[in-house]
Order: C-alpha cells, then structure tokens, then sequence
C-alpha cells in the first residue's frame, strides 16, 4: 500500500524516467541518421572545373558534376537565333517557376532569353524535369535531319526519348511536354575567360 | 551480497586498470613525456611545419588531406596557405610525399611508413615518437653507424637517419629541437585521431546525462521496489 | 503506462490479430519471477542490449566499410582506407566505430559475468540444462563472430591472427586441411578469406538474435533461478517481471552506459586491449608483429592451446576446453545449486573465475618459461574443476539450505 506522497513521488520519477529516456533515444538516433548524410569527402567534391574552349562550334559535351550529368553547349549565332520566337510555345520562357532553372545574374531579359553568362555556352543539367533520363541533342530546325521524332515547327533544341518531352536550345521546356520545368541551371563561374568552375 | 559486490569489484578494477597507454616496447629504453595539447592550435600548426619542412621528405600521410587542413579547427590553414602547401595537386589529395617508395627502399633499406597512424600505431603513442625523436645516440658497441642507433626503437637499430639532427646537436640547440619534437609529435596525435576533441567534448554531456538517467532510474527502482520490501 | 496503452481500441484491434495481450501478460505483467534476484541477474537483459548495439552499429559501419583486401598506396588496402574513412569523413563515423569496438568487448565481458553468475549459482542444473547448452552454443557463436569480424579492418593483428587460428584448424587430422581451405578460401590468408569472413560477420549476429530468442523462450519454460537455488513454490516468493524487474533492468542498463560510454567517449582503446595497437598498421603479410595475442576475450584458450607441445593435443585441449562446458549440467551431481549453500564448490568455483582471469593474463603476454607452466598449471586447474564436480558430493558437506525465500 502506498501513501500519497509515495506515489506522487512515484510518478514523478516515472515521468522523469520516460522523458530522460526519450532525449536519450532521440540523442542516439542523431549520430546514426546523421552518418547517412554525405561524408566530408563526398561533399568536398562538389566543384568541377571546365575549359569551355574545348567544345567546337555547334558541339554539345557532357560532363559530370556531382554525379550527374551536365550538357555544355557552344551555341554558334545561328542556333543563338533560333531561340527568339516562339516564346508562347513555352511553359516558363523567362524561368521563374521554381529556384533551380534561374540564377542571380539571369537579371536582364538577355539572359533570361540565353540563360547563360555568355550566351555562346549554354551549361545546364542534362537531366530530364520529368523522371530524369538524358534528353537527345536534336539542334537543326525542321525536320530534315530528325524526321517524324520533332514536331512540324522544330526550333532546334532537345528531345528526350522516354516520355517525348521537348526543350528549345536554351533548354526551355516546350508545351505538351510532360517535364514541368526547364532544363536546371547550376551555380557557376568563370574564373578565365575559358575555365569554368561548376558548383 | 558479498560475492556480487566481490565481483563487481574485481570488474571495476580490471576495467579501470586498463587504461594505461605508456607500455615501454621490448629492447628500448624508457620513454619521455611529450607535451601535447591537442586543443593548442599553435603547437599543431608548428608540428605540421615541422612535418612538411622535414618528415614529408621521405614520409607521406595520406589519410590527412589538403583540404583537411583547412577544414579540421585545430589545424584551420586559410586557402591561400593550403594552395602554397599543395602546389599542383589537387585539395582532395593526401600529404604524399615527392620520395617513391622504390627509391626509399634503395636510399634507406626500407620503405618509409606512412605516419597518419603513427601515434596510434606505436607502444607508447606520442611518448614514444617525441622519445624516438631525440633518442638517437652514438652507438657504444660501435657496431651501428652514427645517426642509426636509437636507444627507444625496438632493436636499437633504424633504418630512418636522424631527421631533426639530435646526434651531436650543440647545447644551445637542445631547446629549439625538443620543441621540435614535441611540436611534430603533437601534430602526429592530431592527425592520428582528428575527431577526438569533438569526442571528448560530447563525452562530457553524455556522461553527464547518463549520471542523471542513472540516478533517476534509481531512485524509480528503490520507489517501485518499497511494494516488495513490504511483504 | 503499459496498462493504459492497453485499454486503448488500438491496442484491442492488434490483439485481435496477434494474441499481443496474452503474450504481454505471460511474458512480462504476469511472468513470475524471485523477488530475491540481485544485481547478478542483470547481465542477461545487459547482454542483449549489446547485441542490440552492435547490429545497430554494424548496419550503419556496413554502410560504408568495403571488404577488399587490394593494395592502395602507402602498403594500405581499400578494407583498410574504408576503415579510415569512416573514422575521419563520415558524420560521426568515429562514434559508430568506436561503439563497434568496445561493444564487440563489452559483450563479451558481460556474457562471462553472466556465465558466472550461471555456475555460481547453479543455474545450470535441472531443469535448465537445455537453457545453459543454448547458451554455450551462444558464447561459440559470438566467439566466431568476433573473430571474423576482427580481420575486417585488415590490420596487422587482423591478418597474424587470422593466420594462426585459421592453421590452427589444419591440426585437425584428416578434415584439417580441407577445412583450412574452406576458411580462408586460398594458399593464404586473402582478399578471398575478407570476403567470406565478411558475409560470416554478418551472419552470425542475426543466427544470434534468433537463438538469444530460443535461450529466453527456454528460460520463460523454467523461469530463473535464484541467489539461493532453491525451487519456489509459494506465491509471495515470487513478483511480476513487470514492473519490478523491467525497471532494475533499465537502472542496470543506465549503470552499464555510464562504464560504456565513458570507454567510447574517452578511452576507447582502453590501452590497447579493445583495440590492439598493432591494428592501425596495415596488414603486411611479409612481416609478422613481434608480439601477437588474440583480443583479451579469446586468450584463455589461447594458452590452453599453448600449454601442449603437441599442435593436435593444443587444439584438442582447446576444443574440449569448450566441448566440456556443454556436459556441465550432467558432470555435477550434487543436490544443491547454489554455491552459498555448498563451501567446497564455492572456493573451487571462484578459483575457476581466477584460473580464467590467469589462462588470459597468460595468454595474452609474451611467452616466457614462466608463464608457459603457469598456463600450463591454469589449464590443469579448469579441467580438474569439470573433472572432479561428479566426486564432489561424495565428501562436500553442504550447508541447510532454506525452505523460502
């Protein structure tokens, strides 16, 4: 038989028990989820660096960045053209849906059009807004050399194989296409004329 | 009671007798005390000159990288000091030294050990590279030629010549190269264990509250246990 | 608390289905247990909060340990630099690893203060023959577990002594071979034995959990023992485990975090002896450490071995060494368990406890002429012990033994 304040003190213990032991619980779970995020070395490498003279005229590359994939672009001033036109064909011609297919220095409508610090090198994630494959690099206008594959109007740009999404040469998503977003912009800069350091 | 209590004794005492880290190796002499701070930003950065003026000559330690050295607080290089370190290679490398392991093996014998494990790696830990350091001496059999006799390596016999110049050092010199040596070994503990301060520092709260759960679980125990001493 | 959880409908919807309340109140509310088990008794629970651990710890280090005993620079391999990473790049990897170390010795100091609990108090005897044989079966498991899980950092003393235990099995007549290339998978220790060391490592610790469950289901049938040995039979003798000995138990616990994490935290090495010295130079299969010994938990049998000139008397020794534990039940005869009742068997038992103490400190020295006969003396000693319990009751004068607790 317990008197009163046996059990209030009974409770309180019980109480303080069960809370110490769920700070302890939580406390433990730190270090164990906290080592599923990336390691130091992981995250170190989070910056590649570029010489962007080394695409030709009309070339695209890809490189990796953080494990993905990236497209470099050397837009030649024909392919420049053939972004201007057909902004209403376009889901988010000036790219401000969401954070990642806009940058701080896409400040004028210039770069907002090229989305690029110089227009001539297009870098953008080569990863489709939709599920994520690879989009084709399908650059001439009209139908001649892509046949059926682009629509009647084909401004050059991308297509990509899986779902049939569309993108302009500023990797602008075209309308109809299951992809929500542009291509995504990264941070980058140039450290010469030439070299560029991605992320 | 008595034989719990026995026990648990015996327990505690074998536990905490473990705890001693200086065991003096077979053949070698008894080691001297470095003085090491690991929280001494100043003593490791001084050991890392000490390391990459002489050790990194022939020695590498590749699990300390470029880029540790500014990320890691008790070292904190700027960039512009790392860059100066690493010339061409790249912040993601480990301290690998210009010496190749072939031309080691012909020049001394024997391929240099890597030292980001030294200080764990050795009987005596950073006692006994600040021992080894200025332990060399002029061999009495005459046997061992001068710079390869050493009075705390296992066997007296090294292949490393005497890096810091202790063999017939001048008296004035005795304090700067001590220094030295207690420097390098200092910045040798660092990097044999990076993360231990941080260790230590939680250790403190954790077992602060463990203190506290222990105690408050206690007193539930002997609370909850007046039912059955009732009986 | 527990009974208010139990009111709720939920509880009543997974009851439906899983028989949950019966299996609450007969395990735990209404299991019967001594009210006079003293702190002895805390090593069970203890011992599988440490299995617990060092799942939990092993998952997460398995995250990022790779088993590849490849070359990389500097005479490392990627087992190895695997390791490092882990204690330098990865969030609190240092911490996972550290509690994987001194958890891997832990276990087993608490597992032999449980086991002597057991033989002290004659835990062993009937009817729980069957619980004490599991057990055995349990220290073996976690003695192969830990050896294999010790060459995963590909150590010096990850490499020697997975050398020599695994020629150890070679002195084995006629299978001997065989099984030594079973083992290490090659002419010698290799990339080939740190793999399949590795998928063992892993292993063992779950064939663990199942069989820990078989030893407490065991140990519900009979339910335990007591300081005194004797059987209860009266009602107040005995209280639910529930809340009485849950709440003891997490007080242990807590008691037991306090020495564990002090280990972790600030002596993780514990100088030398949970994580060997030799161990932070890597593997060198070209040149031997000048002194190897197994972990601590492993020396007694390693002078057991040690005390035979003969390689197969060595290793036959050793196995009968563990062999004999499993007819303890059966070699002592006597009617009474518990050693506070029985004088001759007390002192014989405790020099048992101080002859394991010695065959390790022995084990896990440098071989002088010296401590070869004594290891020899304390090999002689532990089967005397086993030897002479069937003669004991023939002249031991035990003491009365109570009727109640």
């Amino acid at each position: 038989m317990t008197d009163q304040a046996d059990q209030s003190r009974r409770n309180f213990l019980y109480v303080a028990a069960g809370g110490l032991g769920a700070v302890a619980a939580g406390a433990t779970i730190v270090p164990f989820i906290g080592s599923m995020l990336p390691a130091a070395d992981t995250l170190a490498a989070s910056k590649t660096e570029f010489d962007v003279s080394t695409v030709e005229a009309g070339q695209l590359v890809t490189i990796q960045w953080q494990g993905k994939p990236v497209f470099v672009v050397h837009r030649t001033p024909e392919l420049l053209k053939q972004v201007d036109g057909h902004d209403d064909k376009l889901k988010d011609a000036n790219s401000e849906a969401i954070a990642e297919v806009q940058q701080a220095w896409m400040d004028t409508p210039e770069t907002r059009k090229y989305r690029a610090i110089k227009p001539e090198y297009l870098i953008v994630v080569a990863s489709c807004t939709h599920l994520g494959c690879i989009p084709l690099f399908k650059p001439s206008a009209g139908r001649k050399d892509w046949g059926d594959s682009v629509p009647e109007d084909w401004a050059g740009g991308w297509h990509c194989p899986c779902h049939g999404s569309y993108y302009d040469l500023s990797a602008r998503v075209i309308n109809g296409s299951p992809a929500p977003h542009n291509l995504h912009v990264m941070p980058y800069e140039y450290k010469t004329d030439t070299q560029v350091v991605i992320g | 009671m008595k034989t719990t209590k026995f026990l648990m004794a015996m327990v505690a005492a074998v536990l905490m007798g473990f705890s001693s880290q200086a065991m003096a190796s077979g053949g070698g002499a008894a080691l001297e005390h470095a003085e090491v701070d690991m929280t001494d930003q100043e003593q490791i950065r001084r050991g890392l000159t000490v390391f990459t003026d002489v050790c990194m000559g022939c020695h590498s330690a590749k699990y300390i990288t470029y880029r540790g050295l500014m990320a890691y607080p008790e070292i904190g290089l700027t960039r512009e000091e790392v860059d100066e370190l690493r010339g061409e290679r790249s912040l993601m490398d480990g301290m690998i030294s210009d010496l190749s392991i072939e031309d080691a093996v012909v020049s001394y014998g024997k391929a240099p050990p890597d030292l980001s494990l030294i200080v764990p790696g050795r009987r005596g830990g950073a006692d006994y590279v600040y021992s080894l350091l200025i332990g060399y001496e002029h061999d009495h059999e005459g046997k061992v030629p001068d710079g390869n006799w050493n009075k705390v390596f296992p066997g007296n016999r090294i292949a490393m010549p005497d890096p810091l110049s202790w063999l017939d050092h001048e008296a004035d010199e005795e304090a700067e190269l001590r220094q030295q040596a207690h420097d390098v070994s200092a910045f040798l503990a660092f990097i044999g264990d990076p993360h231990q301060n941080t260790r230590r520092a939680i250790g403190c709260w954790v077992m602060g509250f463990l203190l506290l759960l222990t105690l408050v679980l206690w007193r539930l125990k002997v609370e909850v246990w007046k039912d059955v001493k009732k009986h | 608390m527990l009974d208010k959880i139990m009111k709720t409908q939920l509880f009543a919807w997974i009851d439906k289905r899983t028989g949950a309340e019966a299996i609450i109140k007969s395990q735990l509310t209404e299991y019967p247990a001594p009210k006079n088990l003293n702190y002895m008794w805390n090593f069970g629970s203890l011992a599988l909060l440490v299995l617990v651990l060092q799942i939990l710890t092993g998952i997460f280090l398995v995250m990022y340990y790779k088993p590849s005993a490849e070359a990389t620079f500097g005479g490392f391999t990627v087992a190895f630099d695997s390791v490092e990473r882990i204690m330098r790049d990865v969030n609190f990897g240092w911490l996972i690893r550290y509690m994987h170390a001194v958890g891997a010795s832990m276990f087993f100091v608490v597992v032999y203060m449980h086991i002597g609990r057991g033989m002290y108090y004659g835990s062993f005897k009937a009817p729980r023959e069957l619980l004490w044989i599991i057990g055995v079966v349990i220290l073996l498991i976690m003695q192969g577990a830990a050896f294999f899980g010790y060459l995963l950092p590909w150590g010096q003393m990850s490499f020697w002594g997975a050398t020599v235990i695994t020629n150890l099995f070679g002195a084995i007549p006629v299978l001997g071979e065989y099984i030594g290339q079973v083992l290490v998978g090659g002419f010698a220790v290799g990339d080939p034995t740190l793999n399949r060391f590795f998928s063992l490592h892993y292993l063992f610790p779950l064939l663990l959990a199942a069989i820990v469950g078989g030893h407490v289901h065991a140990l519900h049938v009979v339910h335990s023992n007591n300081p005194d040995g004797i059987d209860l039979h009266k009602p107040e003798e005995m209280i639910p485990f529930h809340p009485y000995y849950t709440i003891k138990d997490a007080f242990g616990v807590a008691f037991f975090l306090l020495f564990y994490c002090y280990i972790v935290f600030f002596n993780p090495q514990m100088g030398g002896y949970f994580i060997e010295v030799d161990n932070y130079v890597p593997a060198n299969n070209l040149q031997t450490p000048a002194h190897i010994a197994p972990v601590w938990y492993l020396t007694p049998w390693y002078t057991i071995l040690r005390s035979f000139e003969s390689k197969l008397l060595g290793v036959a020794a050793m196995g009968a060494s563990l062999g004999i534990l499993f007819v303890l039940p059966f070699l002592c005869r006597s009617a009474v368990r518990s050693a506070r009742f029985r004088p001759v068997y007390q002192i014989m038992v405790i020099m048992f406890f101080i002859d394991v103490i010695v065959l390790g400190y022995c084990g896990h020295s440098a071989p002088t002429a010296t401590l070869k006969v004594v290891g020899q003396i304390a090999t002689a000693y532990y089967f005397l012990f086993f030897l002479a319990l069937p003669i004991l009751p023939k002249f031991e004068k035990t003491k009365p033994v109570p009727e109640g607790i």
